[in-house]
């Protein structure tokens, strides 16, 4: 069952084409990857379906309904959560308030019910130790870790992460993974994973979209993705072909 | 020594009603970015608020005491969406200079309305004093005073320990990212300027039995709620509440131990002293931190 769908997404600042007629689907409960080369249009999407950048040309669909002009916390509301590619803390808040933050979402919580739900999912990624902690004073991998709990307090149907492993060792790459997919399977969330750890991209994804340009060039299972002479040609450049790889 | 009690008990009165302005001033800075020229305005339309209800529409003080708040509220959202709201998207010094327009114009429209003569609003303590160590103190300094105390710890439990308080400081930090948790950002920012109004009326029904209720008082609460923000730290509630205090206690103290000329020379002579020597202030973080 189609979640979030777009149809001919198009993003122009100035003369810059951002984006240029991208058709995504997501699927309840699917893990989807967009990658691309820098500059390739990928954030601009997420800002594009989470509302903080209106599309110039384009529809979006959340759940069915039309959400193209929908007001960014209308759409949090509705389902969508998402990360920052450099995450967006609130630096002079503890861990808990942040994710209270994300918490505030639903209504009809009491002040104690969302703190209790906040240390919840804090508690659950392992981080309860440091749920009092103000943000300044964390490690950066503990940062992207309560960024993600943030998000998640939203409740979200469809989780937009935008580089998470950005920065962080493999030890905490393999531990986001893991907890990722735990979540996943708990939640039945789908993922739209934007990533340059390609490691991490074909051990996780189950489609992949490729982005190049502002374009969607490509779309397939890893393995398709893989061998795609345009996908190919996006990353290694025109000369190179599957054989050289 | 009894003296020196009653006057430091009437200048921690003085400097309560200060850092309540002080204190509207930050919250509207620190969630919008804007610095409220027109905030001593404000006050002075609380304190006018007190006078319409109290004096002119003959209220007893409870009930008119709520109706100038709930005035004072309603005033706080419409500033929010006939001059905030509209002005949002223009460089920031637009909306300061919008603020200044709205002083001006709340100026005016009280001399037009209440006239330029100066109005005695009576407190409810009127004529009550107490005795401490010898000193005679009106009950009302030590009401604004206690009441001051028992502000700004709601305003701390509303900060720190609702949602609305927890969305406001997020709002204050990062506008994107709050938009992102699903933070109604122009719900927060509509009741920051209504907390601000809220605080600076409650500031004018406190100031208005301790100087007259005149159309011109607004500057010269605007420059001392500045200055307390300078020495307290720009930005920083603690400090508003320090630097309030402290510009209370060296006005009543320096007017009566030096000269009541140089009051005001002590105040903001202490205020380019903290620029020069300590210009973060006593709370506040030095500007490249929060780079």
């Amino acid at each position: 069952m189609t979640i979030l769908h777009t149809k001919a997404i198009s993003k122009r600042y100035g003369g810059l084409q951002a984006l240029s007629e991208v058709n995504m689907t997501v699927n309840a409960g699917e893990f989807l990857a967009v990658i691309g080369p820098n500059g390739a249009g990928k954030s601009t999407l997420l800002n594009v379906l989470t509302g903080l950048t209106m599309p110039t040309e384009g529809k979006i669909w959340l759940d069915g309904k039309d959400v193209t002009r929908w007001a960014t916390h209308a759409r949090i509301r509705s389902g969508l959560g998402r990360t920052f590619q450099h995450g967006r803390l609130f630096e002079r808040l503890s861990a808990v308030e942040n994710v209270m933050t994300g918490a505030a979402v639903r209504k009809g919580r009491s002040e104690k019910e969302l703190q209790e739900f906040a240390m919840s999912i804090l508690h659950r990624m392992g981080l309860s130790g440091v749920a009092r902690h103000q943000i300044s004073s964390m490690s950066y991998g503990q940062r992207r870790m309560v960024e993600l709990c943030r998000t998640l307090a939203c409740e979200p149907r469809v989780l937009l992460l935008d580089e998470p492993a950005a920065g962080l060792n493999s030890g905490e790459v393999e531990l986001l993974m893991e907890r990722l997919t735990a979540l996943r399977a708990e939640h039945q969330l789908a993922v739209v994973l934007i990533e340059h750890n390609m490691g991490m991209v074909m051990r996780l994804a189950e489609r992949i979209v490729v982005l190049n340009f502002g374009c969607m060039i490509a779309e397939g299972t890893p393995a398709e993705v893989q061998t795609n002479p345009a996908v190919l040609a996006a990353y290694l450049g025109e000369g190179y072909s599957h054989a050289d790889v | 020594m009894a003296d020196f009690i009653q006057l430091s008990i009437n200048g921690l009165a003085l400097g309560s009603v200060y850092a309540l302005a002080a204190i509207g001033f930050v919250i509207v800075y620190s969630a919008t970015g804007v610095v409220n020229f027109a905030s001593g305005q404000f006050v002075m339309l609380g304190t006018f608020a007190g006078v319409a209800m109290l004096i002119n529409g003959g209220l007893p003080w409870p009930v008119g005491y709520v109706g100038a708040l709930a005035a004072m509220a309603l005033f706080g959202a419409l500033f929010f969406l006939v001059v905030y709201l509209p002005l949002r998207s223009s460089p920031v010094v637009t909306i300061i200079i919008g603020t200044v327009a709205v002083g001006i114009a709340l100026q005016n429209a009280a001399q037009l309305t209440f006239g330029s003569w100066p109005f005695r609003l009576q407190s409810p303590f009127e004529g009550m004093t107490i005795e401490i160590a010898g000193a005679v103190i009106t009950v009302h300094a030590v009401a604004v005073v206690v009441g001051t105390g028992i502000l700004i710890g709601l305003l701390w439990l509303l900060l720190h320990r609702t949602t609305i308080g927890i969305g406001m400081r997020a709002v204050a930090q990062d506008v994107k990212a709050a938009r992102l948790m699903g933070l109604r950002v122009n719900g927060l920012l509509a009741f920051s300027w209504v907390l601000a109004a809220l605080l600076a009326g409650i500031a004018g029904l406190m100031l208005g039995p301790m100087w007259f209720a005149d159309v011109n008082m607004g500057d010269p609460i605007a420059l001392k709620a500045f200055a307390a923000t300078i020495i307290g730290g720009f930005g920083s509630l603690p400090g508003a509440i320090a630097g309030g205090l402290f510009v209370g206690l060296t006005e009543v103290l320096g007017a009566s131990y030096l000269s009541s000329a140089y009051k005001d020379l002590i105040a903001f002579g202490a205020m380019i002293a903290f620029l020069l020597v300590r210009p973060q202030g006593i709370f506040g973080e030095r500007i490249q931190d929060r780079g």
